[in-house]
């Protein structure tokens, strides 16, 4: 089956954006979260991903990026609060646990854990909307004139992935069929198959590569250059957040501390800048072709639409 | 050699002289003094059983043998004019273009259009010529359709197409394809065969195409060559090689030159077209026989007149079976209501083109996939074979993957109690089929009787004609102990050898269920050569069609008698 995140092509604005356009869009609002660990920044950059997602027609890879991310977020902030004891707000004392020491479980520590988790989340989902919406040809294109070895081995792994995904799922399968009385396939030897399979897929990939002519010399590439008439628009959307993003920070406009206690400042600033970045989300946005009324002044017209008897 | 005598054709497509190659490590030499030519235009079929040295034939005409295998090598090879042993394949992709059995190892890029484009890109080509080249070829191929997708979302045959197109797309003087339909159901295999020879015709690119199935591209061949232990054992053109092969090694020969050499018809015929005209030159009219063949088979789900019902000693019963998986992100109905039944000992095939739903029958019978409407049952057990029988081979030794009573008992029932302690990469691919089969079967035997179902799926891809015989006799095996066995398979030759009742599946029904000799005869895609040549009600063997020529054939004042004396 067909992974959500796989590229998937769409006539939407951002699958049609070069590479460079693209990853700078998205990357703008990796960049802005990382300057700031004011939620309301972090949980407008999120909001305005989604709908960059959405709008791009990248719901499939948004659910699976939110899964994941739920996954790694609940750990992250649980993880926090037991490692840390900073925060004056304590709601739980849970001790002295071995290795752990006194384990205090702190408001403040929760609320940190949380933040960073909101990053990770927003950092997946940017990661999710690329992998679904880009072009990973173009990508690889891009990239081989000015870095061979590095596209080839790209190139071996963006195949061999779902290859390898696809022998893994026929594996699985053969493991399930397997009669009660023959061996128990474990983890272990089905593993050690799939590596020794992967291996010789590896062989034919790379032989087919070749055929291709990837052992030729790269100074014969000719670069085609690849633009779209939604770049600007992508370029100016990624620029403005990144100057609204560095603007607010200067101006002190991240507003939030958590330790000792937490403290969330909302000033203009923030509230402008996360503002701007659920806007953001609408630049995949594409205007749907006008449709023209054919109003006929012919005499006959009248007549031609009328239904054959 | 320069570009504009290449173009002129002044060099042989193809100049292989006194060739001998050793795989790294090999006992045995693959290749021994090879020597033959392929002229430009020329469309020429490798023909041979497996491991006779056809696809490495193939890889020291791409450039991969030595240069990406390795291994030791001897003679000369050139591929218009450029020395296939000093040049790369790199190098060689702007003459020689290559087509594996395997489409998914054969794509390396995420789209169609830039896998079509690559190979122009790697040589420097100027994008707009890019642009047109990739076009051009998309449209020669019929896959213009194609180019916006992705390379996952595309079925076997279009997978196929699209490698075909890369390799063709720097329009190379030669292309080699080593058993390009094997994976492909007959309707998609037969269109890339006439679609290589339209391209042959039209583009004057020179083909040489090693395949198992004879009888798909005998007719399109100018040529063939056969092989046999790494070497060349005949040259010649393909009336000439089915009088070879008669003689030398009867395995490679069509269905339709067996009919004609066991009715004593000469000569033998290339193909469906030539046999009918040679039948019909000689005024050779079969006789049909004076009534439809009875149905011996028994139709536990089909009674007369009746609505279906399911029998009561049924090795599998579907009623309305409604199986739904994703396509392109959409759900799609790859069951839709499907009613079926099968008894123990019977032999069934199950056919239909890629995608008609045999093998989602067969993964929801086993519990693989989930029916979301209707009862799909299996009373007395199922061992299921997958397409890929090295799947179930995970460990070192055969007695580690089948250990004790209950695996020595499965090892017997498909002949391999010899092989407890060999390791199954050793054994060779008939073999680990069967083993394969012991590891679905074991624990399922139960006092020497084996599971009410036993399913194979497209057991007879890449196999030659001896191997696919072994399996018949396995098959009926299986069946004679008392399995219900159903086969999901392309190969109607293969089908009407083991096959006694054969159903037919479109877009996720029963199209068709009946008697194999009357299935196999009533159609053109899903019918053997036999019945394709003779046309006849319930004749679909060579043996069969021969007794309708011999015995009972009529002539109408022949003045040149074709028959000869049977070898």
């Amino acid at each position: 089956m067909r992974s959500a995140l796989a590229y998937t092509p769409r006539p939407g604005a951002l699958q049609s954006a070069s590479p460079g356009a693209a990853v700078a869009y998205l990357g703008s609002f990796v960049v802005v979260s990382f300057l700031f660990t004011n939620p309301l920044v972090l949980a407008a950059a999120g909001a305005g991903l989604v709908l960059a997602g959405l709008i791009a027609g990248a719901g499939g890879a948004l659910r699976v990026a939110l899964w994941m991310g739920v996954g790694l977020a609940l750990p992250i902030a649980a993880i926090n609060a037991l490692l840390v004891d900073r925060g004056e707000t304590v709601l739980v004392r849970l001790g002295h646990w071995p290795l752990f020491g006194q384990v205090d479980i702190t408001l403040e520590a929760i609320v940190y854990g949380a933040v960073m988790a909101l990053l990770v989340a927003v950092t997946i989902v940017a990661a999710a909307i690329y992998s679904s919406c880009v072009n990973p040809d173009r990508v690889l294109r891009s990239l081989r004139p000015l870095a061979g070895r590095s596209a080839l081995t790209a190139t071996l792994v963006s195949r061999l992935f779902p290859v390898a995904a696809a022998d893994a799922a026929r594996l699985r399968d053969a493991a399930r069929l397997r009669g009660p009385g023959a061996a128990e396939v474990g983890i272990a030897p089905l593993s050690r198959r799939l590596l020794a399979g992967s291996l010789d897929r590896a062989v034919d990939v790379a032989a087919t590569l070749e055929l291709r002519g990837y052992g030729l010399d790269p100074r014969r590439l000719r670069r085609r250059r690849e633009t779209s008439r939604f770049d600007r628009r992508f370029y100016c959307v990624a620029a403005l957040v990144l100057a609204a993003g560095i603007a607010a920070r200067v101006l002190g406009g991240n507003g939030f501390h958590t330790y000792p206690t937490v403290e969330l400042t909302l000033g203009p600033e923030t509230v402008a800048l996360a503002v701007l970045l659920v806007l953001s989300g609408l630049a995949p946005l594409r205007r749907r072709p006008r449709r023209v009324r054919r109003r006929s002044s012919s005499a006959l017209a009248p007549a031609l639409e009328a239904p054959h008897v | 050699m320069s570009e504009l005598a290449i173009r002129r054709g002044a060099a042989p497509a193809l100049a292989v002289e006194g060739l001998g190659y050793a795989y790294p490590h090999a006992d045995r030499a693959a290749l021994a003094d090879v020597s033959l030519e392929v002229a430009p235009g020329e469309f020429a079929l490798l023909a041979g059983r497996s491991a006779s040295g056809k696809s490495t034939l193939l890889k020291a005409a791409c450039g991969l043998v030595p240069h990406f295998h390795g291994g030791e090598i001897e003679g000369r090879v050139a591929v218009a004019g450029v020395d296939a042993i000093e040049a790369g394949p790199g190098e060689l992709a702007a003459v020689v273009g290559y087509v594996a059995q395997d489409p998914e190892t054969q794509v390396v890029s995420t789209t169609v259009a830039a896998e079509i484009e690559l190979p122009l890109e790697l040589r420097g080509d100027a994008p707009p010529d890019r642009a047109r080249a990739v076009e051009e070829v998309a449209l020669a191929l019929a896959i213009p359709h194609l180019l916006g997708r992705t390379v996952d979302t595309l079925s076997g045959g279009e997978l196929q197409r699209v490698a075909l197109a890369a390799a063709l797309v720097t329009r190379p003087r030669l292309v080699l394809l080593d058993e390009p339909t094997s994976q492909l159901d007959p309707v998609a295999g037969d269109e890339l065969i006439w679609l290589l020879r339209r391209l042959n015709e039209e583009w004057g690119v020179a083909v040489l195409l090693a395949e198992h199935r004879l009888e798909r591209c005998l007719a399109a061949a100018d040529r063939v060559v056969a092989m046999a232990a790494g070497a060349v054992s005949f040259d010649g053109t393909p009336g000439e090689f089915l009088a070879w092969a008669r003689a030398a090694d009867p395995a490679l020969t069509t269905p339709a030159a067996r009919l004609f050499s066991l009715a004593g018809i000469s000569p033998l015929p290339v193909g469906v077209r030539a046999a009918r005209r040679t039948l019909e030159a000689f005024e050779l009219a079969p006789s049909a026989p004076p009534e439809p063949p009875p149905t011996t088979v028994p139709h536990p789900g089909k009674g007369e007149g009746s609505r279906f019902r399911p029998p009561a000693a049924a090795a599998l019963s579907a009623v309305a079976v409604w199986v739904e998986l994703e396509r392109d992100e959409q759900p799609h109905d790859v069951l839709r209501g499907l009613d079926l039944a099968v008894g123990r000992g019977e032999c069934v095939a199950l056919m239909g083109r890629n995608g008609a739903g045999k093998s989602t029958l067969l993964r929801a019978a086993a519990g693989l996939v989930d029916t979301v409407a209707g009862k799909l049952e299996v009373p007395s057990g199922l061992s299921l074979l997958t397409q890929n029988p090295s799947d179930y081979l995970v460990r070192e030794r055969v007695g580690d993957e089948l250990p004790g009573e209950q695996g020595m008992a499965a090892l017997r029932v498909v002949g391999l109690e010899h092989a407890v302690d060999a390791d199954p990469r050793d054994l060779s691919g008939g073999e680990r089929q069967r083993l394969a089969l012991a590891i679905a079967l074991a624990g399922r035997i139960d006092g020497g009787e084996l599971p009410g179902l036993v399913a194979l799926d497209e057991p007879t891809r890449g196999m030659d004609r001896a191997r696919k015989d072994d399996l018949v006799d396995l098959v009926t095996d299986l069946a004679g102990r008392g399995a219900g066995v159903v086969v999901a398979t392309h190969d109607v030759e293969f089908a009407a050898a083991f096959a006694a009742r054969v159903v037919l599946l479109g877009d996720g029904v029963v199209i068709a269920d009946g008697p194999a000799a009357e299935i196999l005869s009533g159609g053109w895609y899903f019918a053997t050569e036999v019945a394709r040549v003779l046309d006849l009600p319930g004749i679909v063997s060579p043996e069969q069609g021969a007794a309708a020529l011999n015995g009972e054939f009529v002539t109408h004042g022949a003045t040149n008698s074709p028959l000869e004396e049977p070898p």
